[in-house]
């Protein structure tokens, strides 16, 4: 949604707001930047700040977990004030020059750090895999961008493809011709692009004959399932079709973890899309796999700052970062595993693992990949 | 203040795995995509900024085929008013592009005219200064600060080993525009897709009076990879291996 100035206090919801403070309250970033929702839904009902928000870097401080959105009381709809917000920006040219890159990466190569299009099967090459275009299948893997490129979350990625082939399951990739999903081109404000992403992707799966789609990342999952407006196929977080995959028998465990784990709530898998209990059952029926739940868990989970563009954007935080404040929160519980389910979940946690010195005490995974150890 | 920007559309190759035709005369383009030359970007926003300060007309300026025209619709989204593109291949001779955008530029007053410093694909550096040369006005080259004030522009320009010039320059003039002389704003999509309603003026080398083939243009014989340095040492492994490998050879570094 665009900003109107005539009608954005209607379209956003503004005129709600009890001004109770609950949204600023719950914000992940309220310690680490200036950024107030509280304080931004008032200034954007009572005023016209939009020529000066330009100059205010904390607009980019969110992460757009949308903790305030799910929490308002009102029903003010925050996130999308903000991300309208950003919209505005992104259309005059102002935003933060990684921003900018990113953007403008994901219109030139179909990723936001402007890797190779021909190089974004290349983690895959060894694997055996169904490519559309060479072979044909029913289900889409949709890799994503971070699982494609970074040499960590490709693990993952390797990890999913093992356990599909183990179990059977029958499925393809897109192989050069994946384009990213645009869920955090929306949220960098960047709503044109998104809108062409999501035709141009829409417009590929149903040529392909593609009857349904299989995400790594939450995020692409959110998009797929709750932004693409013609999309209308059954979208699955890849924690969902694990899931059914055990309790139906298709995937056998033969190995013992032996060691314990805790479970982070990715904020576009659990408290935006409600997937909850898929990550923790597949945890319960790894062998050896003793769960520790964290104090802030499920919608309560702490925001790890990898979303919303935040992976590209440099500054407008200080001080400690979430995914460290996480880190030795896991580690105080006594787990020697921090568990994901998010390619920037885990990005974070290996980026404060290591600043903050911990290594040596927990490591970070992702289910994918203690899945995968365990049902060789 | 009217302002001409000689622009480029050029293949982008940093990221990307270069291969060469098979007759040796070219790399292979067709998995590549194309982009505005780097530098030229920089020459339209300092082009945009000059013109918010004193206002006039951002005329962008291209030789090239058909797919130039949407590095030109980039650069109307950049706020270029108005756009011209001659319909042929990009010669190969920097010396022939600026014959071809002289004859056009010679058709109507104008106060300045940047280009880059130099194209990201061939990297000849000469379009900006032989148009000086054609157009018989005086030039600076790698320009990294323009100041105008009466008629003149003060510019600085870089030379090696981190040293500054300061020139004072009668305009009109051309400059070749450094990177970083200024901050790129984002051009949006939808900023983008707007500018494509636009004014791009189309027009063929006769139209421009320009006979093709004169002086004749360089032709590539050879493309090639260049030889591998002796000194280069590729680390292979893991990227925790490399990195491993790395930080030994900086700590030995450092240490002699
Ligand atoms: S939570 Fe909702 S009602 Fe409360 S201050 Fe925030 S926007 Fe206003
Ligand atoms: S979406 Fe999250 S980070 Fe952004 S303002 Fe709301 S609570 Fe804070």
């Amino acid at each position: 949604m665009k900003i109107d100035p005539k009608t954005f206090t209607k379209d956003y919801l503004l005129h709600l707001c009890i001004q109770c403070g609950t949204c600023t309250g719950g914000c992940p970033v309220k310690y680490r930047s200036p950024l107030n929702m509280r304080r931004l839904v008032r200034e954007t009902y009572f005023t016209d700040p939009f020529p000066s928000l330009s100059k205010r870097a904390e607009i980019w401080a969110c992460t757009t977990c949308s903790t305030c959105s799910l929490r308002c009381p009102s029903g003010v709809k925050n996130v999308e004030l903000l991300m309208a917000i950003r919209n505005y920006l992104a259309n005059k040219g102002e935003v933060p020059s990684t921003i900018r890159d990113a953007l403008e990466n994901t219109l030139m190569q179909g990723n936001p750090w402007g890797r190779f299009r021909d190089r974004r099967a290349d983690w895959a090459k060894a694997l055996g895999v169904k490519i559309f275009g060479e072979a044909t299948s029913e289900t889409l893997f949709y890799v994503g961008c971070a699982p494609s490129y970074d040499p960590r979350v490709q693990r993952v990625a390797t990890a999913l493809v093992k356990i599909f082939q183990n179990a059977g399951v029958d499925f393809a990739i897109l192989g050069k011709k994946e384009s990213c999903c645009g869920n955090e081109i929306r949220r960098m404000g960047e709503q044109a692009l998104f809108k062409k992403l999501a035709k141009d992707n829409t417009i590929l799966f149903k040529k392909l004959g593609i009857k349904k789609i299989i995400t790594t990342s939450p995020h692409c999952y959110n998009a797929f399932q709750n932004e693409y407006p013609d999309l209308n196929l059954p979208v699955q977080h890849y924690t969902q079709v694990l899931v059914h995959l055990i309790e139906t028998g298709h995937l056998h465990f033969s190995k013992e973890l032996g060691t314990s784990v805790t479970y982070h709530d990715p904020c576009f898998l659990g408290k935006q899309n409600k997937v909850f209990e898929e990550p923790r059952k597949i945890l319960a029926s790894i062998p050896q796999c003793e769960f520790m739940e964290m104090e802030r868990s499920r919608e309560r989970s702490l925001c790890c700052e990898g979303g919303g563009g935040r992976m590209w954007a440099e500054g407008g935080t200080e001080g400690k970062r979430n995914a460290e404040i996480r880190i030795r929160e896991a580690v105080s519980l006594g787990a020697k595993t921090l568990a994901t389910a998010c390619p920037f979940c885990l990005l974070t946690f290996e980026d404060s693992v290591k600043t903050s010195g911990l290594a040596d005490q927990i490591a970070v995974k992702d289910i994918a990949e203690l899945v995968d150890e365990t049902t060789k | 203040m009217n302002i001409i920007v000689c622009v480029k559309r050029i293949p982008k190759t940093a990221e990307a795995d270069i291969f060469i035709e098979k007759d040796n005369k070219d790399i292979k383009k067709d998995n590549l995509v194309f982009a505005l030359n780097d530098w030229d970007g920089y020459a339209v926003r300092e082009a945009v900024l000059l013109k918010e300060k004193f206002e006039g007309e951002v005329i962008v300026l291209t030789v090239g085929p058909d797919e130039s025209k949407e590095v030109l619709t980039r650069c109307l989204a950049m706020g270029a008013d108005r756009a011209i593109r001659i319909e042929e291949p990009i010669p190969n001779d920097g010396r022939l592009i600026a014959e071809t955008l002289a004859k056009v530029i010679q058709t109507g007053p104008f106060d300045l005219i940047l280009t880059g410093v130099q194209a990201e694909d061939d990297g000849w550096g000469q379009v900006g200064v032989a148009l000086a040369q054609i157009l018989g006005i005086p030039h600076a080259s790698i320009v990294t600060h323009i100041h105008i004030e009466g008629g003149k522009a003060k510019v600085r320009r870089e030379l090696e080993g981190g040293l500054e010039e300061l020139l004072e320059i009668k305009l009109p003039a051309v400059l070749t525009i450094q990177t970083g002389i200024n901050e790129p704003k984002y051009v949006s999509l939808a900023a983008i897709l707007e500018a494509e309603d636009k004014e791009t003026k189309e027009m063929t080398l006769e139209e421009i009076g320009f006979s093709p083939r004169e002086p004749l243009d360089a032709t590539i014989d050879q493309v090639s990879f260049p030889p591998t340095g002796k000194r280069a040492e590729i680390l292979k492994g893991t990227p925790d291996e490399v990195v491993g490998q790395l930080t030994e050879i900086i700590k030995r570094k450092k240490g002699s």
